[in-house]
């Protein structure tokens, strides 16, 4: 029944963003009830679906476009939970931005902007074809230079928003460059006959994709899943595409958490997901994977140590995890096949959570003390308990704080739920190097758990323990604020259990679409005690280490923190990364070279010349002339009638008649 | 004889009628009403239309209800509707409100009858029903000058083309001894050497000249710009959005069926028609300050592309040419209504105003009208063949169709035809943008006003229909399809 409603998960939130576009001033909190109303609407209906096609049930509903294109919905395992998970969490902070966003006048324009965002977003989702998913992928990059650049008065956010723009723009390239190869060998394989689509599928649709992978060439292949994961790079912030993401804090703190934590850049990691027959078929680009997302979580890591704006840190903490997920899908991928999917997802999901939570939390913070550096915070555990206690709830979360007691014959495990998801990842990680060797992405993994254990305690005990360094008076904030944080917060405690119960949902979803995946032999052995616990003893020493530096303050740093010292020097000025991205590559190259160059032979050449004189000046008189020949006076109509007559008798004679 | 197929024809005659009728009746100030009234019947035709997917013949198979007949009602019937709601608003201190809806409804019955004619004496009995009623409508404000001017160089013309169509007819009749389309299709294939003789090509000649008066093809045109600039602005939007379709539907039908069956080669001469007519709009559109007139330039220019579709009649070229000619009877119409709008406020300002179309008072309308200004943007983009619209999916198709065409015959010409078709889109954006420029960048001249409610519902309506064609064109190409099926061509 709700199946069968299916579109309006999407719908309901797009009609959301007319209404509050265009009478969200007339409505009481600047319109914003009717996106909450149409994406709890979206998310009673995701999870009606769920309830439904649980087990083993798919829904898919396909309308011819045009050309051979076709526009429709595939709601698989993978799909519903990604459904339910953005549905809920941007549920929860839509509820949240009626207190965040109650001071600012431009609501309309937030409430509309983030709805059309979220629609976007389950139409990413949703998609059953590649061109309608690049369509959405679109649309939310469009929807996150809106949002980003919400305040588009500060130049800091306008610049945010612009590069946020750019630099996913470069991925989106690749990904349609992607699009364009995949079509270009698709319709190779189909008037080969080598393959044939089936009856009532289209050429661009997913399991039309799938089922022609054996037809396609391998190096194609790789090359498509390469373009593909450059797409992910853009939207999930990898290495080296990742600046936009930090720089792109400058918008409300609700939508960072909407954007940079619970959505937008789980996109990319979707979209590996969601064509990861293919990346199996292709092992180089699995490699990569594996070794862009590994390098991701350390790099990322280290940026977060030093980092004093509370959602910067808060940042690269994203930036970080996602790479962990591609981590994920590329060396767990490699060691166990499919098993991937469900483990990449799984952490996606968790870190949705308690990265929603963090940013909320952050946002209550800033909101109270009405600024962002941690350095000025301090000592606001006792005027903000509901905040700190969820914020120490998200932090052991995201340091994968529990004890794996399985392994001592005791059928459950304590832990938060980063523990369940972000060990999963390791342990893969760690398969792919017991089968092959090769270690580094385990190493990578494991040194950004200890230094992600760092980095969060540090924000934690700046920010709420000792003496207040600032003459703000904090308060707590509203309950329309704090209550989603207690639920999200129940979520990033206890989401974990569900792990088995979703690695056997969501490890089906390819075998229901009736994709074969070569499972790859040798099932990872149980590894030893010690691999079990690494990533637990890392999670523990990294809190013991912030405890140590931040609450008892036995160790000054100051002396560290110095701009002599040339790897602080590094990492605040984040690798010189947005140095090289904006000023050498941006304005330096893009903007003084080729951008000025063109504009020299589009202005002076192509217009001036070109344009002006020649064509231009010719139209013109042209049209002068034969405005003339309209005299008005109708007999001269009649007799150009009858000369027209003649014309034609001439042509037609000249045609050989 | 099942009438069914007719029910809209039937329905729309009656109530032409019947608001005739009325219109004795109430009273001056209550004969607003008759719009709505008419507005009801268009709306009951056009979902009778969509909703019953009918096909036979009627009338010893003078009349045929097919997929070509029935899209084409459906373009009459959306632009009389269009048409009909502006007027509401545009009429409405008129005393003779009741004739002006009882002519255009006969004229959509006209134009109607055409889409449905299967003989040439039909065919020329619906032409003569939709022009008369329109040389009334275009000279309907009688004591504007311009707008009598316009009437009667109209009816001059239009006189002039139906003679010379009336003269090609009768020489087919005296070929073939028959008016039936069918059965002259049929002699020629017995016949093959009755096929090619000059006497054919002269008929096919006037028959050209009198179809192509009604398109506006480039040099039977010249009509048109005086009409459009001097007629009411709704009336307009039905000549320039519908009744010039009812020249294609015929020429579909008509030449479609006789080129297969004589086999001239007309490629060469339907090209240099076809792009003498674009270009010759295009460039003259440029130097015009009467946005009426620049619409009625940039309307010849749609009928060069739309006219494509003859040069290889193909099944995918003349669904383009169906498909284009659909796009343009709701961007124009919707367009024209716009500039109705714009008049509107020119007349609110100052009631003595004169040229209430010409571009300045187009300055600051995004800011004045703001509703219109943006619907305004969105038919000249789609006119410009900006996707996602209507028009582009129509300039898409039919340019595709001429470029597949050109591929298989190895033919340069025909290439650089569709050439010269893409750089004329590209020329036709520079009028566009110049009106778009005066409505967003320069500054109003005047208060912001209120839309009237029937005029943005016209509006709205023709935004929705162009945007929604764009965004999901599979339908209308489907039933475009099938209609040049109808016609077969392959």
């Amino acid at each position: 029944m709700f199946g069968d409603y299916a579109a309006l998960i999407v719908l309901l939130p797009v009609l959301a963003f007319v209404l509050t576009l265009f009478l969200g001033k007339k409505l009481y909190s600047g319109g914003a009830l009717l996106p909450i109303a149409a994406i709890a609407g979206s998310f009673i209906i995701s999870f009606g679906t769920f309830l439904e096609i649980y087990p083993d049930k798919t829904i898919q509903q396909s309308l011819s476009w045009f050309a051979g294109m076709n526009i429709g919905i595939l709601i698989d395992p993978l799909a519903v939970v990604m459904l339910m998970m953005v549905s809920f969490v941007s549920l929860l902070i839509h509820i949240y931005a009626v207190g965040y966003m109650a001071h600012d006048p431009a609501k309309p324009r937030y409430f509309a902007e983030t709805s059309l965002f979220t629609a976007a977003m389950l139409g990413v989702i949703l998609s059953d074809n590649i061109l309608q998913f690049f369509i959405a992928w679109e649309l939310v990059g469009l929807c996150s230079y809106l949002l980003i650049g919400f305040w588009y008065h500060k130049p800091s956010a306008a610049a945010a928003a612009k590069k946020a723009f750019l630099v996913t723009r470069v991925g989106d390239v690749l990904f349609l460059a992607g699009i364009v190869l995949l079509y270009f060998n698709m319709s190779e394989v189909v008037s080969s006959r080598a393959f044939s689509l089936e009856p009532g599928s289209f050429i661009l649709q997913f399991k039309s994709m799938f089922a022609a992978i054996p037809h396609i060439p391998p190096g194609q292949l790789t090359l498509i899943t390469l373009l593909f994961f450059g797409g992910a790079v853009g939207k999930s912030g990898q290495f080296p595409l990742h600046g936009w993401l930090p720089d792109a804090m400058e918008g409300p703190t609700t939508v960072s958490a909407l954007i940079h934590a619970a959505t937008m850049v789980t996109a990319g990691v979707y979209l590996v997901a969601r064509t990861f027959p293919m990346f199996v078929a292709a092992p180089n680009s699995l490699l990569v994977v594996a070794y862009i997302g590994g390098f991701t979580a350390l790099f990322a890591a280290t940026m977060g140590l030093v980092m004093n704006d509370i959602k910067r840190v808060l940042a690269y903490s994203t930036v970080s995890q996602l790479g962990y997920m591609m981590l994920g899908l590329g060396a767990a991928g490699m060691a166990i096949g499919a098993g991937a999917v469900g483990i990449s997802m799984f952490h996606l999901i968790s870190h949705a959570f308690f990265k929603a939570l963090m940013f909320l939390c952050a946002g209550s913070v800033i909101h109270a003390v009405g600024t962002n550096d941690i350095r000025e915070m301090g000592g606001l555990f006792g005027k903000m308990k509901i905040t700190a206690i969820t914020m120490i709830i998200a932090a052991l979360a995201l340091a994968g704080i529990g004890i794996p007691l399985v392994n001592f014959g005791i059928p459950f495990s304590i832990g938060t739920s980063g523990f369940f998801s972000k060990d999963a990842i390791i342990e893969g990680a760690f398969a792919y190097g017991e089968q092959t060797g090769d270690l580094i992405p385990y190493v990578f993994a494991i040194l950004a758990a200890l230094l992600t254990s760092i980095y969060i305690f540090r924000l934690w005990f700046m920010t709420f323990t000792g003496t207040p360094r600032s003459e703000r008076h904090a308060h707590e904030s509203p309950n329309v604020m704090t209550r989603p944080l207690i639920i999200l917060a129940v979520f990033a405690l206890f989401f974990g259990y569900t792990q088995s119960g979703f690695y056997g949902y969501v490890d089906k979803n390819f075998e229901l679409m009736g994709v074969e995946m070569a499972v790859h032999e040798g099932e990872a052995v149980p590894p030893s005690i010690i691999i079990v616990f690494m990533p637990v003893i890392v999670g523990v020493l990294g809190f013991l280490i912030s405890y140590y530096i931040y609450y008892q303050r036995k160790l000054d740093v100051s002396k560290f923190i110095t701009s002599e010292n040339p790897v602080y020097k590094l990492l605040i000025n984040r690798y010189y990364e947005p140095k090289l991205a904006s000023d050498i590559i941006g304005v330096k190259l893009t903007h003084n070279v080729v951008a000025q160059s063109g504009e020299f032979v589009d202005r002076k050449i192509i217009d001036g010349l070109i344009i002006d004189n020649i064509i231009g000046r010719t139209a013109f008189k042209l049209g002068e002339v034969m405005r003339r020949l309209q005299t008005g006076v109708v007999q001269n109509y009649a007799a150009v009638i009858i000369l027209g007559i003649g014309l034609l008798v001439i042509l037609l004679m000249l045609g050989g008649v | 004889m099942n009438y069914a197929l007719l029910a809209p024809e039937i329905l729309l005659t009656i109530l032409a009628l019947v608001v005739i009728l009325l219109g004795l009746l109430v009273s001056d100030r209550s004969k607003n009403v008759l719009g709505y009234l008419s507005a009801a019947g268009l709306i009951a035709s056009l979902v009778y239309i969509i909703g019953t997917k009918g096909e036979g013949s009627l009338f010893y198979n003078a009349i045929v209800v097919d997929p070509l007949s029935q899209i084409f009602k459906l373009i009459f019937i959306i632009v009389s509707l269009l048409a009909v709601i502006a007027s509401i608003s545009y009429f409405k201190d008129n005393r003779n409100q009741d004739e002006y809806y009882a002519l255009l409804l006969l004229a959509t019955v006209g134009m109607m009858v055409v889409a449905s004619a299967n003989d040439l004496i039909a065919l020329f009995v619906g032409f003569e029903l939709a022009s008369m009623s329109t040389y009334v409508l275009a000279g309907f404000e009688k004591k504007n000058p311009a707008s009598l001017e316009a009437g009667l160089k109209y009816f001059i013309i239009g006189s002039l083309s139906s003679a010379l169509m009336l003269f090609g007819m009768s020489l087919v009749y005296g070929i073939t001894g028959s008016t039936n389309i069918p059965a002259i299709v049929e002699y020629f294939r017995i016949n093959p050497t009755a096929a090619i003789t000059t006497l054919n090509v002269i008929a096919l000649i006037f028959l050209v000249a009198g179809f192509a008066f009604k398109m506006a093809l480039v040099p039977f045109h010249m009509w048109a710009p005086d009409t459009y600039e001097g007629s009411p602005t709704v009336v307009s939007a039905l000549l320039a959005a519908g009744s010039k379709k009812m020249g294609f539907v015929a020429a579909f039908r008509v030449l479609v069926l006789a080129l297969v069956a004589i086999r001239i080669d007309v490629q060469m001469a339907f090209a240099i028609l076809a792009v003498i007519t674009m270009t010759y709009g295009n460039i003259v559109a440029i130097s015009q300050r009467s946005i009426k007139r620049m619409l009625a330039y940039s309307s010849i220019a749609q009928a060069g592309y739309i006219s494509l579709a003859f040069v290889v009649t193909t099944q995918l070229s003349i669904s383009g040419g169906i498909l284009l000619a659909l796009g343009h009877a709701l961007m124009k119409g919707g367009a024209f209504i716009a500039v109705a709008v714009v008049g509107y406020m020119v007349l609110s300002d100052n009631k003595n105003a004169r040229n209430t179309d010409d571009l300045e008072n187009f300055a600051g309308l995004g800011k004045r009208a703001p509703i219109t200004a943006f619907s305004l943007f969105i038919f000249f983009l789609a006119l410009a063949g900006i996707p996602p619209s209507a028009g582009f999916i129509g300039k898409f198709v039919l340019f595709y169709s001429v470029t597949v065409e050109a591929v298989r015959q190895a033919s340069t010409w025909l290439l650089l035809v569709v050439i010269i078709a893409i750089l004329n889109s590209a020329l036709s954006i520079y009028y566009y943008a110049r009106v778009i420029r005066y409505m967003y960048v320069l500054p109003p001249t005047g208060e912001k006003i209120k839309e009237p409610a029937p005029y943005v519902i016209a509006i709205v309506l023709a935004v929705i229909g162009t945007i929604g064609i764009g965004l999901y064109p599979e339908p209308f190409i489907r039933w475009a399809m099938d209609a040049a099926r109808v016609l077969g061509v392959s």
